[in-house]
């Protein structure tokens, strides 16, 4: 018995020193940027933010997400959002300008926490005391009332404010990573390669060859062949670029900024 | 004749392979090293924001809370001391970074105390220069705990690459040393915090 208990107690002390940076939500997929997971909001409510949020990333790519969880797992509320800022990688690469907005709600028998952690570039516009009087007066004031949309978009908007002084550099999709955008420019380059497969066997040994050798035999033909191909495929990629940029309007993925701790957090 | 030349071939193309690795190896350890300094200099970077701060604060409270002298001689004191250890970035040996820690911790207790008395003070507490600072302080110490974890991640990366085989035949020749860890905290070192 005396042992059970013991190896119960161990498997807990193991478990409470492993669990901390595994408790992280992963990356939502596809990749969102208001994330209720403690049910907060209603869907109507989630995708107004999200519109507003996505909006406001394509015309200054300052990345601001909103994050809701019911549990901390036993982390400063500071320290939980700046892990995800960093794991997400919330906000540009080049300029480290992502905010995360976490909230996590009171309930019967725990008090309410908030955080806004903001990214390195952003810790000008948005200085620790900005951030502690937007929780203090957008914020709580509406959570102690149970309004927590109401609390997150006037926060949001006062964020929004701030940090578009600093950093307002309209999106440009090309450096998205997009796996669909590559497979498309891929059937393109495929389906180019096909055409021009095609329009060779049309014309039969006669066709010139770009690439300058000529026609002498007909199994040199792959040569020419692969060459032309290589001139479709640059085109091929800039044209799946364009798709990609035009899908949807949604979001366009988180860049990979990087947070060092700023902010502010409040509770109630 | 034609056996030699193929044998010089053959130990050219070794030779060539085991430089290229070589060079591989060296100038990963060079960039991971860089890394690491690069991360402790974030970590000394907090560190001397929230020392900067402390002056603001000390000034603060002294108005409203006269009778805390030495809570707030402690705080000046650990302040002082903190500030002076300092390690060079070529040595973040673990006993370095331990005593490095060890100074900051002190400092942390004393400010962590400072905070507990300024609760008997309402006045203190409701003025707005006060609630500013105290942002700040929360902010920073926030900014501690984070690059402390990437300094943490950083030299832990580095040392894999000094300790794995077979990069560590060009650690060892090279002279690259493991780096040390800032420690979790042990009660004492966790940050004072800053209720509203």
């Amino acid at each position: 018995m005396m042992a059970k208990i013991r190896h119960l107690f161990l498997l807990l002390f193991v478990l409470a020193t492993v669990l901390p940076t595994a408790a992280i939500p992963p990356k939502p997929s596809p990749q969102r940027l208001v994330n209720d997971f403690a049910g907060l909001f209603t869907a109507g409510q989630v995708d107004e933010l999200e519109r507003k949020l996505v909006a406001f990333d394509d015309s200054t790519s300052n990345q601001i997400t909103v994050v809701t969880v019911n549990d901390l797992e036993g982390r400063a509320a500071a320290e939980y959002a700046d892990r995800i800022g960093i794991e997400w990688g919330v906000g540009s690469k080049a300029y480290n300008n992502g905010i995360v907005v976490l909230v996590k709600p009171k309930t019967s028998d725990s008090g309410g926490q908030a955080t806004i952690q903001v990214g390195y570039g952003l810790e000008g516009a948005i200085p620790d005391i900005y951030a502690s009087r937007i929780i203090r007066n957008d914020m709580i004031p509406h959570f102690q009332e149970n309004d927590y949309y109401g609390g997150v978009v006037q926060a949001c908007e006062n964020l929004m404010a701030l940090a578009s002084g600093e950093i307002s550099e309209p999106r440009s999709r090309d450096d998205d990573d997009d796996p669909f955008e590559s497979l498309l420019a891929m059937l393109v380059i495929l389906f180019l390669i096909l055409l021009i497969i095609k329009i060779i066997r049309h014309s039969g040994g006669n066709g010139g060859g770009g690439s300058g050798t000529g026609g002498r035999d007909r199994h040199i033909w792959v040569g020419p062949i692969g060459g032309s191909s290589w001139g479709g495929s640059s085109r091929g990629s800039s044209w799946g670029g364009g798709f990609g940029g035009g899908f949807g309007g949604g979001f366009g993925g988180f860049g990979g900024g990087s947070f060092g701790g700023g902010g502010a957090s409040g509770s109630w | 004749m034609k056996k030699g030349i193929v044998t010089i071939v053959v130990l050219a193309v070794i030779a060539l392979g085991l430089f290229s690795w070589g060079k591989n190896a060296y100038n990963s350890l060079v960039k991971g090293e860089e890394g690491v300094e690069a991360a402790w200099a974030q970590v000394e970077n907090v560190y001397q924001r929230r020392a900067d701060l402390i002056p603001n604060l000390v000034a603060t409270v002294k108005g409203y809370a006269e009778h805390e002298s030495s809570t707030l001689q402690a705080v000046i004191e650990a302040r002082a001391k903190a500030t002076q250890t300092k390690i060079d970035p070529a040595n973040l040996s673990a006993e370095e970074i331990a005593k490095f820690q060890a100074a900051q911790g002190e400092l942390s207790q004393a400010l962590g105390r400072l905070l507990v008395t300024v609760e008997q003070y309402p006045d203190l507490k409701a003025n707005q220069n006060f609630l500013e600072l105290q942002a700040q302080l929360e902010g920073t110490e926030n900014r501690i705990t984070v690059e402390r974890q990437k300094f943490n991640e950083t030299a832990q990366a580095y040392n894999t690459q000094v300790r794995t085989f077979p990069q560590n035949i060009i650690a060892s020749l090279f002279d690259f040393e493991k780096k040390g860890y800032f420690k979790a905290a042990e009660g004492a070192e966790t940050a004072p915090k800053v209720e509203f």
